[in-house]
């Protein structure tokens, strides 16, 4: 038929839907434009002010403080003490401690282990975005600071006092005192906060340790035992890689000379 | 105060074909345009049209995100510049960096500033880190995201690590001897590892050939790489993760 066009097909074959309003809430519930702002020109402006803000701080620490420069490189004359840039004077403080492939290949390799799986272990999506997670993290996270601010320091000054290698030489095969006693030390250090967690179950106000409470502890010890590492070799290391007050090092060696 | 859009100089400027070919966008006074500033253009592509107010708190991100990249654009600009006075030869590196202090114009600021900057990025990278864990920013989708954090975190310390032994003096020959030994005590692969890295057994040309390309081109390159990769990733993934926080934490 020319002339006549078919818009609504009689065909069998098609389907009809019968559409209705329910009262309920959608799925955008609290997720609507409340309580947000346009980007620009606050978000560049605040951009703004940091560059400018690191730039200024960057210019006047310059202006402070110049680059050290010391003589000629000799590789027959060695420093005394002979240190690693600061962020890996952490591994060399370990080094004192244990043997070296732990300290300086196994440990480090595990540490970036961690933090690789670690989205993976705590794959909870709930509560993202919030400080510490909840008020029970928070408690986590600051006992457990303050069981790594004690206890590694502690284990750094005995070890110096009573150096377990030193006195297990020739009694027990090297590879006590310097792979199982100081492995197994650590481990412990480690455990502790995952041990004290698994009993703390169903007390407080949640039923249970999350996953999410065993990972705050153990990247509190990890990053507060680095600091304390970190520091103990770039502060409290002096000529020898012995152990000095900062304030009162020999030979007039400044720690801070070398940054 | 009337508008800076509605002085005559400000409207014959931004009416004008010039300005036009630059921006593809109105006076941003209004949503429409406001948008159009970030989707036209490269830099701010990045962002979001809008963003959430608790995103934009100083107290949740402290933008160090920002603050590690404006240290890396800075470290990229002075290191150009030391690089038009540097040469790493065994010889020349020392007496370069000597002549840069003493004979160049703000040659010993720039150098105060590349040393400074490169220390307060890997402080600012960790800290980074440190306050995305703890924000718990890692979780779904964003698991992808953070271990590309975790590798710029690797690439920041190597990129400064490389960096400290091209002054050839006492302090970065002793350095770099001490941190590439920790590297040789990896079982089986440690003293290769350490001689690819050092083209030899001991601190010498090879290695200050090879930590000045590494520290120049490669790893800015795999750096600038990544970086672009971990914006890109952060937008796609719903900006910051403060955004899909609940409203009243009880955490507070």
């Amino acid at each position: 038929m020319v002339g006549k066009e078919e818009i609504f097909s009689q065909e069998p074959g098609k389907t009809y839907g019968l559409m209705a309003v329910v009262p309920a809430e959608t799925r955008m519930a609290d997720k609507g434009p409340e309580g947000t702002i346009f980007s620009f020109p606050l978000l560049a402006l605040l951009e703004l002010l940091l560059t400018l803000g690191t730039g200024l701080a960057v210019l006047l620490l310059s202006l402070a403080r110049n680059a050290p420069l010391e003589e000629l490189a000799n590789p027959s004359v060695t420093t005394n003490p002979a240190k690693a840039p600061w962020y890996f004077v952490g591994l060399q403080e370990m080094l004192e401690h244990m043997h070296p492939t732990l300290a300086g290949v196994i440990i480090p390799t595990l540490l970036v282990g961690f933090l690789v799986i670690l989205p993976y272990l705590d794959n909870d999506p709930t509560r993202a975005g919030l400080w510490f997670t909840s008020r029970r993290g928070r408690r986590v996270v600051g006992w457990t600071a303050l069981y790594a601010l004690i206890v590694m320091p502690a284990l750094i000054g005995l070890d110096n006092a009573y150096n377990v290698r030193e006195a297990l030489r020739g009694v027990a095969p090297d590879i006590v005192a310097q792979w199982l006693v100081p492995a197994g030390v650590l481990a412990l250090v480690v455990c502790v906060p995952v041990v004290v967690l698994r009993l703390s179950s169903g007390r407080g106000e949640t039923s249970g340790a999350t996953t999410r409470e065993y990972v705050l502890a153990l990247f509190t010890v990890m990053i507060v035992s680095s600091v304390v590492l970190t520091l103990s070799g770039f502060l409290f290391r002096g000529p020898g890689f012995r152990l000095y007050w900062p304030w009162l090092m020999p030979d007039g060696y400044n720690p801070l000379d070398s940054l | 105060m009337q508008p800076i859009r509605s002085y005559p100089a400000i409207q014959r400027l931004t009416s004008g074909r010039v300005w036009r070919s630059f921006f593809r966008h109105g006076w941003p006074d209004n949503p429409l345009d406001r948008s159009l500033v970030m989707t036209t253009n490269i830099f701010f592509h990045l962002h979001p049209v809008k963003v959430s107010l608790s995103s934009l708190r100083a107290t949740y991100s402290f933008g160090l995100g920002i603050i590690s990249v404006v240290l890396f654009g800075i470290l990229t600009l002075t290191g150009v510049l030391l690089m038009f006075y540097y040469v790493p030869t065994v010889e020349r590196a020392y007496v370069d960096i000597v002549e840069l202090q003493t004979q160049v114009a703000f040659g010993q600021l720039m150098r105060n500033a590349h040393r400074w900057s490169a220390h307060l990025m890997v402080l600012a990278v960790v800290l980074h880190m440190t306050r995305v864990f703890y924000t718990g920013a890692y979780k779904p989708p964003r698991e992808f995201n953070w271990v590309v954090g975790v590798i710029l975190l690797l690439l920041t310390l190597f990129a400064s690590f490389t960096g400290y032994l091209l002054p050839w003096d006492q302090l970065s020959f002793w350095a770099i001897t001490v941190g590439t030994n920790i590297a040789g005590y990896a079982p089986v692969l440690g003293s290769t590892a350490r001689a690819v890295l050092m083209g030899g057994q001991e601190v010498g040309q090879e290695a200050l050939t090879r930590f000045y390309a590494l520290h120049i081109m490669v790893l800015p390159l795999a750096l600038t790489l990544l970086i672009s990769l971990h914006l890109w990733r952060m937008r796609k993934d719903g900006g910051l993760a403060a955004n899909e926080a609940p409203e009243a934490p009880d955490g507070g």
